[in-house]
């Protein structure tokens, strides 16, 4: 069985930001990078499920969307154990429908059994491009999944679906499927040196960008979000403030 | 009214278990800025179930399916419907875990404008401009979208303020034909309580030196219990061994993001705060007027922790 | 990043007299071992705070006549033109960087046992000194007093030629002037002797002849000590200390204010065990109140969020340190540059202070392992330069004090990857559950530092919850294997006293229990009545015996010493902690190694018995404190059963072993030995020390060859 992950490199920005001279991104020169959490998750999820079913021909594929540097976070997944990556090329950021569409033709050519993806991005956050990707692959999906059950047929699995507020939506879904990973659905595993040295030995495959296609946004213009000085006061005795201080409470947790 | 404005903007009413979800009236809010008709559907077995009646809200389009409960082909499906229908300019949803099952599967099928996350939006002139964060919300940008086509936006829950009822919207009908979903809602389950992991809470209830010995900890145990939040601490109460290093915020215990961070008695030091400033909403007690945190905090109060603490418990 | 405007006070420059001080940083006069005697150690560990920003340092303890001598202890020394030569290096290392060099004049009068020089100190009245019980002075008749006030203007004229832009009349921790003051030294009934006008005139007098000698061209700096905590019989603030400030303000350019005698000055220089930062301040407010000069003062202060408010609440100009600078050198450039997170807190356990107790060696210090070492190692505490065989994965295994410390440095020298291997799920190995004892919370900074650089440092990685056999290190792809596997404390009763096991001592009963298994794994102690057998010498017993006792229990500490944690008086610990166990109800039997262990009760005998008559104490619970064994199995396997050899088969080109592993120390001390190690990983034999510069005269003569 094939399982490919899809994984991005993210861009981690300090405490300090200056912003490239169109004011559309930050200057990269600010940003420090690493694999995406949730998808160091969705890759030892790849693992596991790979060890607990103990497939013939099983094989764990890496795909992702980036320049040369984002390999740095493919060989991260390649030293967990996934055997083989594909970095399609292509720099600088994008939204995530122009990446799924990225993504599609090089999943599809990899006739998955399943696929994998983080639920969400830490840098741009916008937890879609796993089911865009579903759609376009035209597979079943679940996303924000917390944990995975396999039915010994094959046909189908049994997956917990986590809402807002902790509940479970225990799910069922047809196979082959793509699924988006939460964090905290096992603990990832960690490479050792050795194995992280094989990673970088490692040959992966650099494919150009399939064409077309308008960016689903264009960023106008990037800032710091203006803060105000300091915190809203809260005025009154210790009831007063008690009181305000649960309306706000209720008010933000819905 | 331009004509780009004519068609209007689609809400899709988010429900669980019966209820409607709160961020269903921010999503009328945010319609209404966008100018135009605003429609509501609600997909349900029956779609009065819900009182969607709320201020701003032109219609309540009911969309009868027979799945009482959230599955991603079916919401797909009704959606992609009643857009190839009634061709809205803007179709809001929540950022909420549903949304992210079958919104961005919509805005890829249909080509239309995307972005989730949002908790901006204008019209300029005939355009729509969203505001999100990226970098992990330590800054925002402004977008736009491409020409002559629809958007379809996930919205940040309590970003705007929730609708209030008393609207005189008509209702109408909408039938679907919904194929099997590939994905199956079976049964609900609460999850299960494993250890403490204080990065996924919603709400922390911080605690710091100011509460002074380790008697005093039982008592915010069960304050944060009241009040639904998990107990967090900083690092001198983990240093003190009062309390194990699970429950650290800070740059040697975790960074935390909840949607509520209630510090009492913690004065904000450098290390601390690294560990929890991009929460969303951070409220700070603390009888310093010159604490750091309250740089950081959204809502501050000079008071006595505990005098606050004893409040919040009475109204809880 | 740019400095926090809220700690803008602390860069505002501020008047001493006729010298300006570029910000409010200011090293406390504080003994390094190094006197001026090795000139160059001296220098170089004190321009290594102007490097980071102090803008006054100054010299410890500096003798102005050879019977002011404290051999054992290490003090500087102004007696002749040499030493103003030795001292002068100091002073221009300082003025390169922009700092004002102190020189604290000291007399000790009685308390300067004079072990060296064997002359004979001179004091206000003949009584024994509470310090140095074999030392008495000489009474000083009024020819004795103008020779010694001669001695200070000597002096004060040797420390401006070497260059000193300061110059201390130094009385806290009772010397000569301060014994003046004070009724427990000076009974005298003549003009110096009785009425506070009486006893401040000797100090006054000696303040106006120095300033007169040295004071158009030198600040004058008077160090005092408000209240000795003695009742009436020693200094106090409001009849002694407060007078004199008003009486001496006008002759005096900055005044730093102490507390505290000799004999406890641990309530000076507070351990973080018994006291918070700031402790000083209510009286140096005291004096700022009275006086119209600069004041100045310690505090053991870390926080700049402390030392700002402490400036903009009017209880002190200008913050001191003493032994945060000693953790970080750097700490005012940190705060400067806003890398608060970079500041290296000091932890207040005054293993520093040990060493000047103790007599004779360099300071150490837990915190930074190169405090001491900036001239005799070259090391500096913020520079690292790159490994030659940086182009290496290193594993290290174990994340105690010495394995964080070596794999933080190994980073910093641009080691290509390390990995720090632990089998816990934290950090921090014996430091997760020591600062668990009472009062030792501050002792957590020791892990909190290291964890938040080694997360920093993008080729450091922490790895938690796994655990390597020999296997796993051989094959976990690291050409640099570090073992650093710590040590336990011994199940069997092993002690140095017998060099033996105890019989009946067996930690895997309920009933016996060793310190790890109470604190790291929560084992339980029966009963209600705990013996501790503490055989250590340091903090260990007495911290279980305050922990046991504080949660109930009746305690028994039995050691074969003559006293209980005979260290913690190097420490300053000693006296609060023995109040402290007094005050539970702990039992101390010293001079006792027990013969025999069984459930219920212990038996032992006085080490001094020839006969070993026995005697037996009921215990539900015995904790055994005798000693601690490296953790040496897995080096072990790796050298014997693997063999080097074998492991150089897989690229491993070295294995060594780092702290307690390799023999169980002080936490400064695998700091570091982790430290050392990862500086020298590069040297042809890194397993071997550097030979370190000594300094030292060495006779160059021709060698008569047979």
């Amino acid at each position: 069985m094939r399982i490919v992950v899809c994984v991005k490199q993210v861009a981690v920005l300090g405490d300090e930001v200056e912003f490239a001279d169109d004011a559309l991104d930050v200057d990269p020169d600010y940003l420090d990078f690493a694999l995406n959490e949730w998808d160091s998750y969705a890759t030892e999820e790849a693992l596991r499920t790979r060890e607990s079913l103990d497939a013939d021909d099983d094989e764990i594929v890496v795909v992702s969307v980036g320049d040369p540097r984002a390999e740095n976070a493919i060989r991260r997944c390649l030293a967990m154990g996934a055997d083989r990556a594909i970095r399609v090329d292509r720099s600088g950021s994008a939204d995530p429908i122009t990446l799924a569409r990225l993504l599609a033709p090089v999943v599809q050519r990899e006739a998955p059994d399943l696929v994998f993806c983080g639920v969400q991005s830490s840098d741009a956050v916008q937890a879609a491009t796993g089911t865009a990707l579903a759609e376009l692959l035209g597979l079943p999906r679940v996303a924000v999944v917390t944990r995975i059950e396999w039915d010994p047929g094959g046909a189908r699995a049994t997956v917990h679906r986590e809402l807002e507020g902790g509940l479970v939506d225990v799910t069922e879904v047809n196979l082959p499927a793509l699924l988006t990973i939460q964090t905290g659905i096992n603990q990832p595993r960690y490479a050792t040196l050795r194995a992280i040295k094989q990673a970088e030995q490692k040959e992966i495959e650099v494919v150009s960008p399939a064409e077309g296609g308008e960016p689903a946004f264009r960023v106008c213009r990037m800032f710091v979000p203006p803060r105000e000085e300091g915190a809203q006061m809260l005025d009154g005795g210790p009831a007063d403030i008690a009181r305000r201080i649960r309306e706000i409470i209720e008010e933000r947790l819905k | 009214m331009s004509a780009a404005t004519m068609n209007g903007t689609l809400v899709v009413a988010e429900h669980l278990q019966g209820k409607l979800r709160d961020v269903t009236r921010e999503l009328v809010t945010a319609a209404r800025g966008l100018g135009g008709p605003v429609a509501i559907a609600v997909i349900a077995p029956d779609p009065s179930q819900f009182d969607v009646n709320l201020e701003g809200v032109d219609e309540i389009v009911g969309v009868p399916v027979a799945q009482q409960e959230f599955e991603n082909d079916v919401y797909q499906q009704a959606l992609e419907a009643l857009i190839a229908e009634r061709h809205p300019d803007a179709v809001l949803l929540g950022f909420t875990v549903n949304s992210m099952g079958y919104g961005p599967a919509v805005a890829a099928k249909l080509g239309l404008g995307f972005a989730s996350d949002v908790h901006g939006l204008a019209r300029e002139g005939d355009a729509i401009v969203a505001t999100r964060s990226f970098y992990g919300g330590k800054v925002d940008a402004e977008l736009e979208f491409p020409a002559g086509r629809a958007v379809l936006l996930l919205v940040r829950p309590t970003a705007f303020p929730p609708a209030e009822n008393g609207g005189s919207a008509a209702t109408t009908q909408f039938a679907v034909d919904v194929q099997p979903s590939r994905a199956r809602h079976l049964e609900f389950q609460e999850a299960p309580v494993g250890d403490v992991d204080i990065t996924t809470a919603d709400f922390l209830l911080s605690i710091g030196r100011g509460i002074g010995e380790q008697e005093a900890i039982p008592q915010f145990e069960q304050l944060a219990e009241k009040l639904g939040a998990i107990l967090s601490v900083s690092r001198p109460l983990v240093d003190a061994g009062w309390m194990p290093n699970a429950r650290q915020v800070g740059q040697s215990g975790k960074t935390v993001k909840p949607k509520v961070y209630l510090a009492l008695g913690i004065s904000g030091a450098v290390q601390h705060l690294a560990g929890m400033k991009t929460s969303e909403t951070i409220i700070a007690v603390n009888t310093d007027p010159e604490a750091a945190i309250f740089k950081v905090a959204h809502f501050g109060a000079v008071a006595d922790l505990f005098d606050v603490a004893e409040e919040l418990e009475k109204l809880s | 990043m740019p400095r926090d405007p809220k700690y803008d006070v602390l860069f505002e420059p501020i008047q001493l007299g006729p010298k300006t001080m570029k910000n409010r940083f200011y090293q406390i006069p504080h003994c390094n071992g190094f006197g001026s005697e090795k000139p160059l150690s001296q220098a170089y560990f004190r321009a290594m705070k102007a490097e980071g920003g102090y803008g006054a340092c100054c010299t410890e303890y500096c003798s102005i006549s050879p019977e002011s001598d404290d051999t054992h202890r290490v003090s500087a020394r102004l007696w002749d033109d040499d030493d103003v030569k030795n001292l002068s290096v100091m002073c221009e290392m300082l003025h390169e960087h922009g700092a004002l060099a102190a020189a604290e004049l000291w007399y000790g009068g009685p308390h300067a046992p004079c072990m060296e020089s064997r002359s004979v100190p001179r004091g206000p009245s003949q009584i024994p000194s509470d310090f140095e019980y074999l030392t008495y002075a000489k009474e000083m008749d009024k020819d004795d007093i103008r020779e010694v006030q001669q001695l200070y203007v000597d002096a004060a004229k040797r420390a401006r030629e070497a260059g000193f832009d300061i110059v201390y009349v130094y009385g806290s921790h009772s010397y000569l002037p301060q014994q003046f003051l004070t009724p427990y030294y000076n009974k005298r009934t003549d003009e110096y002797g009785g009425s506070l006008e009486n006893r401040a005139r000797f100090w006054r007098e000696t303040i106006e002849q120095v300033r007169e000698a040295v004071g158009d061209d030198t600040a004058i700096a008077v160090r005092m000590s408000c209240d000795m905590f003695m009742g009436d019989a020693g200094t106090q603030l409001e009849r002694d200390c407060l007078p004199f400030v008003e009486l001496c303000d006008e002759i005096v350019d900055v005044w730093d204010i102490n507390v505290s005698g000799i004999s406890e000055w641990g309530e000076d220089a507070t351990p973080s065990r018994f006291y918070p930062s700031g402790r000083l301040l209510p009286w140096q407010e005291a004096v700022k109140k009275v006086s119209k000069k600069p004041v100045l003062g310690v505090g053991r202060f870390t926080s700049p969020d402390l030392m700002v408010d402490a400036i903009n609440s009017g209880k002190l100009d200008i913050i001191a340190t003493c032994r945060p600078s000693i953790s970080d050198p750097f700490l005012p450039q940190k705060i400067d540059e806003g890398r608060l997170d970079d500041i290296r807190e000091c932890i207040g356990c005054n293993i520093c202070i040990s060493r000047w107790e103790i007599g004779g060696p360099p300071v150490i210090c837990t915190q930074n392992a190169t405090a001491g070492e900036e001239y005799r190692r070259g090391w500096h505490p913020e520079k690292f330069d790159t490994a030659e065989n940086a182009d290496n994965d290193a594993l290290v295994v174990g994340a105690g004090p010495a394995g964080m410390e070596c794999a933080m440095i190994l980073g910093k020298r641009g080691m290509r990857r390390v990995h720090l291997v632990e089998a816990e799920e934290d950090m921090g190995g014996i430091m997760r559950w020591i600062p668990q004892l009472p009062g030792l919370g501050e002792w957590a900074r020791v892990v909190n530092y290291r964890k938040i650089q080694i997360d920093k440092l993008p080729n450091v990685e922490f790895i938690p919850g796994t655990t390597l056999d020999a296997n796993g290190v051989k094959e976990y792809g690291a050409e640099i294997v570090v073992i650093a596997t710590g040590a336990n404390w011994v199940t069997d009763g092993l002690n140095g006293c017998t060099h033996d096991t105890i019989s009946g001592a067996d930690a895997s009963q309920p009933w016996c229990l060793t310190p790890e298994q109470i604190m790291r794994d929560g084992k339980e102690v029966p009963g209600g009545n705990v013996l501790i057998v503490d055989n250590d010498g340091y903090f260990m017993g007495v911290s279980l015996a305050e922990k046991l006792a504080s949660e109930g229990k009746k305690v028994t500490l039995m050691t074969h010493l003559g006293h209980i944690a005979p260290y913690m008086h190097f420490t300053l610990e000693a006296p609060n902690q023995h109040r402290k166990l007094h005050k539970l109800g702990v039992d101390i039997v010293p001079y006792h190694i027990p013969t025999r262990i069984e459930q219920g009760a212990v038996t032992a005998t006085h080490v001094y018995d020839d006969e070993a008559h026995e005697q037996t104490w009921d215990a539900d619970a015995v904790v055994l404190v005798t000693q601690r064994r490296s953790n040496e199995a897995l080096y072990r396997e790796l050298k014997d059963r693997v063999g080097f050899d074998a492991l150089e088969q897989e690229g491993i080109t070295g294995c060594y072993r780092i702290g307690d592993c390799e023999a169980p120390r002080l936490i400064a001390d695998c700091v570091f030995s982790g430290h050392r190690l990862a500086r020298e990983i590069d040297s042809d034999n890194p397993e071997v020390p550097k030979p370190f510069i000594r300094e030292r005269r060495v006779i160059e003569r021709e060698l008569a060859v047979a």
